[in-house]
C-alpha cells in the first residue's frame, strides 16, 4: 500500500521534457528461494538533456535499473511495468513491448550503453576501426560518414582518430578503451547515454578526465545521460539531478545542488556522511549501521527501516510514497518524516559522535626513533632483456620501482596514492618481503630481510616473515574460495601457534570474528568465502594477518572494491586493530580520500608516487591541503568533492595519458603532463626536498619548492602543436 | 559465471556494520559477553583459548565430517553419483566376494557353447572348450581393477605431482620437470605400450595398468602445470606465502582443492581408459597373458568366430557388457564428484538441512548486454 501527498513525480512531468519515462517497473528473477525483486516498482521521468546521477551501492539494484532502461535484463529475469521512450517527434514507444528487431534498432540509435568492462566488450582480434564498421553496418548506417564522425568524436575526446582506429584492443590503456567505447556508443547518434559505472576500473585522473569530458560531449551532442554509480561524489559535480537508490527502490529524486545540501532521505544523509573526502571533518565521517536488505526480503513498509534512526510505527507498515521536499517542485523523498529528517539526524550524529569517536591519533616520530622498516634506494624491474629466442622486438624490461628509499616507524601508518602503474603495489609488495628488489636494500629492525634468502619468494628469517603481512585488495581473491573461514583462520594459528588445538583455535577464531563486528560468528566459521559480503570478506583477510602478530602490514587497495558506505568502517577497523595489536600499516591507494581518512586519523603520512618514484611524501595534513608537487595538486583535483563547484578548475594536466613505462621521459619523469614544467625539467632530475615545518612533515621532488633554483631562469615548455588553444586541447598519446 | 557487484546480496549474510567502533578498553562487557560455553579464561579475544582439551575423538570427528559425510550427502541428492556409486560397488564385491561364490572353472567344464539361462549350473552359459563364462568374468574382475587401479592412481600421482611441482616452484626446477614431461607427451603412446610390453613382459596386472599408463600421465602433468600457473599468483597464495606456510601444505591446502574437479575427471577417465587400452591390446594378442580376463574372453570368441554364429554371441556379449557397465559406472561418478568439491555445492547443502533456504546457482549479471 502507498500513500502519497502528492504524486509528485507524475504531476512534475506534465511540464518538462521526458524524454525517458519509467512507471512501477519492476524486474523480478524467480529463485528457489522465493521471488527476488531486484527493481521494485520504480517511477521517474529522465528529462531530455540533463545529466541523470544515479546513485546505489552494490546491491541497491542500480544495474537492474539500467538494463531496465534498455529492456536488457539477463535470460531468467522478467521486467513489468512501462518503460516509456518520447522520441523527440514522434510518438512515445513502449520499449518493454518492442520485438526483438525493433529493439536492436533501439539500442545503440536511440538509447546507447557504456558498461564498467570496457575490455570485454572489444573483439581482441578486431581492429578499432572493424568495430565502428561492424556497429555502422548492422545498423544500416553510411560507413564512410559513420567513420567521419566517429574521427570527430575520438578527438573530442583527446584520442588521436587515425592511431587509434588502426588500433588493436590490446594495444591501448583501460582509459583509451574506455574513451573508445564511449564513442563507439556516440556513432549512431543515440539520443540518451546509459553509463553503468563507467570509470571504476580506471585511475583518478583518467576518471576525473572522461567526467570533464563528458560535460562537453553532452553539450556538443544534445545528448540526455544516465551515469549510474556506487560513487556519490563522482556524480556530485557533473549532475543536474541526483536519484539515490536504496534497496531496489528510489529513496530520493531532485535537483543535485539540493540533494547534496539538504538531504531529505535519511539515508541519502547516511550516504554522505559515509562517504570519505577531501573536506568535511573526519568526526563527520560514519559508517552506515546495518546492511542492505536481501531482495527476496524486503523489509514492508519502507525498507529503510530496520537502519533508520527515525522510524516508527509508521514507517514500519506503511511504504512511503513521494513527497515533495524542498523548494524547488522535482524534489521528491520516499520518507514520512522527511521534514524531522534533517533536524533529529544532526542531533542522532551529534549523541552517538560523543561517545565513541576515536580520537585522532598523532603519531610523532622523533628524528631519532629507531624506524621498524627502512628501505633504501629500492629499485625493481620487471621482463627480461630480451623474452626468448624467437622474440625479436626490443627489450622489454619495466621499471616498476626506481630508486626509493624512505622508513617505516612502529605504530606507523604511510598510505602510497599514485595512478595505476606507477608501481606502488609493487614497492608495498617489496617493503613486506613478497617481491624480490633487484637493487637496494629493505632492513627490518636493522636486519636486511633477504640476507641469506636465495630464492625470490621466501624470506629465510622467519621472525621476518611473521612481522611482515599483506591484506590484499579483492576480497574476492584475497581467501581461498574452497576453504571455510574456520580453515582459512586456522592457518595462520596452525603455522604460528602450533601449542593451541583445536578447540582453542576454534574460540580465538569466534573472539576474533566477534572482535570485528561478524556475528552469529558460530554461524559465519562454518562459511565459505561466497557466503560473505565483501566488507566480511575484508573484516576475515584482516583477521587472518592479525592472528600472525605482525608488525607490519601491507593493505593493498584494502577498501577500493568495498562500497562507499562501508569504507569507512573498514578504515576505522583497522585503526582500531592496529591499537590492539600495535602493528605498522603501509597502505596502498588509488584514492587521495581513502589516503586521508587513514593517514589523517592516525596522524600518518602520505607518499604520493609517479612512474615509480616517488614525489612527494608527508604528513596526511600537509599533502592534502598544501601540497607542493604539482602531481600532488593535479590528484587533488581529480579526486571527487561532495559539492557542486560552478567554476571547475581547469585540467591541471597537459595530457591525460601516463608516458609509457619503457620509454621513461628524462629529468623530472613529470614535466611531460605537468603544467609548471620548464626546460630544466627535462633534463635535471629533482630530489626530495625536506619542507618540514611546524605543521608536519613534508619533502617534495620539483624545483619549484627551491626559490633559488635554475628553473626559475629556464623557459616554459611549451608543447610542439601550441597553437593558442588551451593546454590540455592536445594530447600526447602514448601507450 | 562472473558475478556481477550487485549480486553480493543473494548470498545470506548478515551485519555488515561494525557494532562499535570503540577499543578494546571501552567493551569488557561485551568481552565478558563473548566467553564461551567451556568458559576459557581470556583478557581479550586474541588471546582467548578453550579449557576443554580436544580429544582425539574430536578430530576424528571433524575430518570425518569433512571427508566423508559432507561429500556423502551431496552425492546422495544425485542420481548419477547413486548409480554410479552402486554400479562399482558391485564390481567391487564381484571382484573380493564373489571369487569366493563361484568356483574357478577349466576347459570340460560344461558342455561346450551352452546358452545363457539354459543349464543353471552354467547361468551364462559356456564357450567353446566348455569354460562357465560366469565364472571367468568373475575372475576377470579382479586383475582388471587392479589394472585399473595402478593405472588411474599412477597418472593422477605422478600427473599431478610433477604438474603442481613444476608449476609452483618455477625457475630451474620448473625446466627440468617440464622437459621430462614434454619428452613423454611427444612419445607416441601405443608403440611404447608395444616396446615396453615385449621388453618387460608385465604379468601382474598393476604393472600392466602402470605400463599403460606410462605416456598418459604427461598430459595431466601439463595441464595441471598452467594451472598452478595461474593458482600462483592469486591474492590467497600470497597471503599464505607471507605466512610463511609451509610449500607442502600450501599446496596441499590452498592449491590442490582448487585443482580437485579436474583430477578427479582425470581420474575416471584415466581409469576407463586403462579399461579400454588393455582389453585391447590383449584383444590383440600384445599383452602376454596367463589368466582369462575380459580382453582374453573377447579375443579367443572373436577368433572362434562368434560374431557370425548366434550360438556363440553371449561369449562375447557377456564381457563387453562387463565392460561397458564398469565405464559407465566411471562416467557416471566422474560427473557427480565435480559437484563434492564445489564449495557452493557444499554450503547449499548444508543450509537446506539446517531448513534454511538455499542460494542461486546463476545469478542476474548485465555484461552480456553490452554487444547488442
Ligand atoms: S523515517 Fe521512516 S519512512 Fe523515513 S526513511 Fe526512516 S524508516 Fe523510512
Ligand atoms: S620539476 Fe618541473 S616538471 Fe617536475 S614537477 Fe616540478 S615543475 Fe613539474
Amino acid at each position: 500500500m502507498t500513500i502519497s501527498e502528492s504524486d509528485a513525480s507524475l504531476v512534475d512531468s506534465t511540464g518538462t521534457d521526458t524524454i525517458v519515462e519509467l512507471r512501477d517497473t519492476s524486474v523480478s528473477f524467480g529463485m528457489d528461494r522465493g521471488e527476488s525483486r531486484v527493481l521494485n516498482e520504480v517511477n521517474i521521468d529522465i528529462e531530455r538533456n540533463e545529466i541523470l546521477g544515479v546513485i546505489g551501492e552494490s546491491g541497491s539494484g542500480k544495474s537492474m535499473f539500467a538494463s531496465a532502461l534498455l529492456d536488457a535484463v539477463p535470460a531468467p529475469g522478467t521486467t513489468t511495468g512501462d518503460v516509456i521512450y518520447h522520441p523527440e517527434d514522434g510518438d512515445p514507444v513502449d520499449v518493454t513491448g518492442l520485438s526483438k528487431s525493433e529493439l536492436k534498432q533501439f539500442r545503440w540509435e536511440e538509447i546507447s550503453m557504456v558498461f564498467q568492462g570496457a575490455m570485454s566488450s572489444f573483439n581482441p582480434v578486431r581492429s578499432v576501426r572493424t568495430h565502428f564498421v561492424e556497429t555502422l553496418s548492422a545498423h544500416d548506417y553510411d560507413v564512410d560518414a559513420g567513420i567521419e564522425r566517429a574521427k570527430d568524436l575520438l578527438e573530442d575526446l583527446y584520442l588521436e582518430p587515425e592511431r587509434m582506429l588502426e588500433s588493436y584492443p590490446h594495444e591501448l590503456s583501460g582509459g583509451m578503451k574506455q574513451r573508445v567505447l564511449i564513442a563507439l556508443s556516440l556513432v549512431l547518434e543515440p539520443e540518451m547515454l546509459v553509463m553503468d559505472e563507467p570509470t571504476a576500473a580506471l585511475d583518478l585522473l583518467m576518471q576525473q578526465s572522461i567526467i570533464s569530458l563528458l560535460n562537453e560531449i553532452q553539450e556538443k551532442h544534445d545528448l540526455t545521460i544516465v551515469f549510474i554509480t556506487h560513487d556519490l561524489p563522482l556524480v556530485a559535480d557533473l549532475s543536474d539531478r541526483l536519484a539515490v537508490l536504496y534497496a531496489f527502490e528510489f529513496a530520493e529524486i531532485g535537483p543535485a545542488d539540493e540533494i547534496l545540501e539538504r538531504p531529505a532521505h535519511p539515508y541519502t544523509r547516511a550516504l554522505l556522511n559515509a562517504t570519505p573526502n577531501l573536506s568535511a571533518p573526519l568526526e563527520q565521517m560514519r559508517p552506515i549501521e546495518g546492511e542492505s536488505p536481501d531482495p527476496v526480503n524486503i523489509p514492508p513498509g519502507c525498507s529503510y527501516h530496520p537502519r533508520c534512526p527515525l522510524a516508527d510505527e509508521q514507517c514500519k507498515s506503511i511504504d512511503p510514497g513521494p513527497y515533495d521536499a524542498g523548494d524547488s517542485r522535482n524534489h521528491d523523498v520516499y520518507c514520512h518524516h522527511w521534514e524531522q529528517s534533517i533536524d533529529d539526524l544532526e542531533r542522532a550524529f551529534t549523541e552517538s559522535n560523543s561517545d565513541d569517536s576515536p580520537a585522532t591519533r598523532n603519531a610523532s616520530h622523533s628524528d631519532d626513533a629507531e624506524p621498524l622498516v627502512s628501505l633504501e634506494d629500492v629499485e625493481v624491474q620487471f621482463g627480461s632483456e630480451n623474452d626468448g629466442w624467437l622474440d625479436f622486438g626490443e627489450s622489454d624490461v619495466v621499471t616498476a620501482v626506481d630508486g626509493i628509499s624512505f622508513d617505516i616507524y612502529e605504530n606507523d601508518v604511510v598510505v602510497l596514492v599514485g595512478e595505476s602503474g606507477c608501481g606502488k603495489t609493487t614497492l608495498g609488495k617489496t617493503a613486506v618481503g613478497l617481491q624480490r628488489p633487484t637493487d637496494g636494500t629493505i632492513e627490518y629492525k636493522d636486519r636486511d630481510i633477504w640476507k641469506g634468502s636465495s630464492g625470490s619468494s621466501t624470506l629465510e628469517d622467519e621472525e621476518i616473515r611473521r612481522a611482515l603481512q599483506i591484506v590484499h585488495q579483492d576480497p574476492g581473491s584475497s581467501l581461498n574460495s574452497h576453504q571455510r573461514v574456520r580453515s582459512i583462520l586456522s592457518t595462520p594459528l596452525n603455522r604460528w601457534h602450533p601449542d593451541l588445538d583445536g578447540n582453542d583455535r576454534r574460540e580465538r577464531i569466534l573472539a576474533m570474528l566477534e572482535y570485528v563486528g561478524i556475528s552469529p560468528p558460530e554461524d559465519y566459521i562454518e562459511r565459505y568465502p561466497h557466503q560473505l559480503s565483501g566488507g566480511e570478506k575484508q573484516r576475515v583477510a584482516l583477521i587472518r594477518a592479525m592472528l600472525v602478530n605482525p608488525d607490519l602490514i601491507l593493505a593493498d587497495e584494502a577498501v577500493s572494491a568495498l562500497d562507499v558506505s562501508l569504507r569507512v568502517s573498514i578504515m576505522d577497523l583497522m585503526i582500531e586493530l592496529q591499537d590492539a595489536f600495535d602493528t605498522s600499516f603501509l597502505s596502498v591507494s588509488h584514492d587521495l580520500s581513502n589516503a586521508r581518512y587513514l593517514a589523517e586519523k592516525t596522524g600518518g603520512r602520505i607518499g604520493v608516487m609517479y612512474l615509480g618514484e616517488l614525489v612527494e611524501i608527508g604528513s596526511a595534513e600537509q599533502i592534502i591541503q598544501n601540497p607542493q608537487h604539482p602531481y600532488t595538486q593535479a590528484l587533488r583535483w581529480a579526486t571527487p568533492e561532495l559539492e557542486q563547484d560552478d567554476d571547475p578548475d581547469e585540467n591541471p594536466i597537459r595530457t591525460i595519458d601516463v608516458p609509457d613505462q619503457k620509454n621513461m621521459p628524462s629529468g623530472c619523469r613529470y614535466h611531460t603532463r605537468c603544467p609548471d614544467a620548464r626546460e630544466t625539467c627535462r633534463t635535471q632530475k629533482p630530489e626530495l626536498v625536506d619542507l618540514s615545518n611546524e605543521d608536519g612533515v613534508q619533502r617534495t621532488a620539483c624545483f619549484r619548492v627551491d626559490d633559488d633554483h635554475e628553473y626559475w631562469d629556464s623557459e616554459p615548455i611549451t608543447d610542439d602543436a601550441v597553437d593558442g588553444d588551451e593546454d590540455d586541447d592536445h594530447v600526447n598519446v602514448s601507450g | 559465471m562472473k558475478r556481477s557487484e550487485d549480486t553480493n546480496q543473494f548470498d545470506g549474510r548478515t551485519s555488515d556494520g561494525l557494532d562499535s567502533g570503540g577499543d578494546l578498553e571501552t567493551k569488557p562487557d561485551s568481552v565478558e559477553d563473548i566467553l564461551r560455553s567451556d568458559g576459557g579464561t581470556v583478557d581479550s579475544p586474541f588471546e582467548r583459548t578453550a579449557t576443554v582439551e580436544e580429544t582425539r575423538r574430536d578430530r576424528i570427528d571433524r575430518k570425518l565430517k569433512d571427508y566423508l559425510w559432507t561429500p556423502w550427502s551431496i552425492m546422495r541428492n544425485d542420481w548419477r553419483a547413486i548409480v554410479g556409486v552402486s554400479i562399482l560397488v558391485v564390481y567391487l564385491l564381484i571382484g573380493t566376494v564373489g571369487v569366493y561364490l563361484i568356483d574357478p572353472t577349466h576347459p570340460t567344464h560344461g558342455e561346450s557353447l551352452v546358452g545363457p539361462f539354459e543349464d543353471w549350473s552354467h547361468p551364462l552359459g559356456t564357450d567353446q572348450s566348455g569354460q562357465d563364462i560366469l565364472s571367468m568374468t568373475v575372475y576377470s574382475t579382479v586383475p582388471i581393477l587392479q589394472m585399473m587401479g595402478a593405472g588411474a592412481l599412477f597418472t593422477i600421482v605422478l600427473g599431478t605431482g610433477f604438474g603442481l611441482v613444476s608449476g609452483y616452484k618455477g625457475g630451474m626446477v620448473d625446466t627440468v620437470l617440464s622437459s621430462i614431461t614434454d619428452v613423454f607427451i611427444n612419445i607416441p603412446g601405443l608403440p611404447l605400450v608395444i616396446v615396453l610390453s615385449v621388453l618387460l613382459e608385465p604379468e601382474h596386472p598393476a604393472l600392466v595398468g602402470v605400463l599403460l599408463a606410462a605416456a598418459a600421465w604427461a598430459g595431466l602433468a601439463r595441464a595441471i602445470r598452467s594451472q598452478v600457473l595461474t593458482l600462483r599468483g592469486e591474492a590467497f597464495v600470497e597471503a599464505s606465502r607471507a605466512m610463511d606456510v609451509p610449500t607442502i601444505s600450501l599446496l596441499r591446502k590452498e592449491i590442490l582443492p582448487h585443482l580437485m574437479p579436474y583430477i578427479v575427471v582425470n581420474l575416471v577417465n584415466a581409469a576407463r581408459r586403462i579399461i579400454f587400452a588393455a582389453v585391447a591390446l590383449y584383444f590383440l594378442g600384445i599383452l602376454p597373458y596367463s589368466d582369462a580376463n575380459w580382453g582374453v574372453m573377447l579375443e579367443s570368441a572373436y577368433r572362434a568366430g562368434a560374431v557370425y554364429r548366434p550360438d556363440a554371441i553371449h561369449w562375447l556379449l557377456v564381457p563387453m557388457i562387463a565392460i561397458s557397465g564398469i565405464s559407465i559406472g566411471l562416467v557416471l561418478l566422474g560427473q557427480s564428484l565435480d559437484r563434492v568439491f564445489n564449495p557452493r555445492a557444499r554450503a547449499r547443502h548444508e543450509r537446506s538441512d539446517d531448513g534454511k533456504g538455499s542460494e542461486p546457482e546463476s545469478e542476474p549479471n548485465t555484461t552480456n548486454v553490452t554487444q547488442m
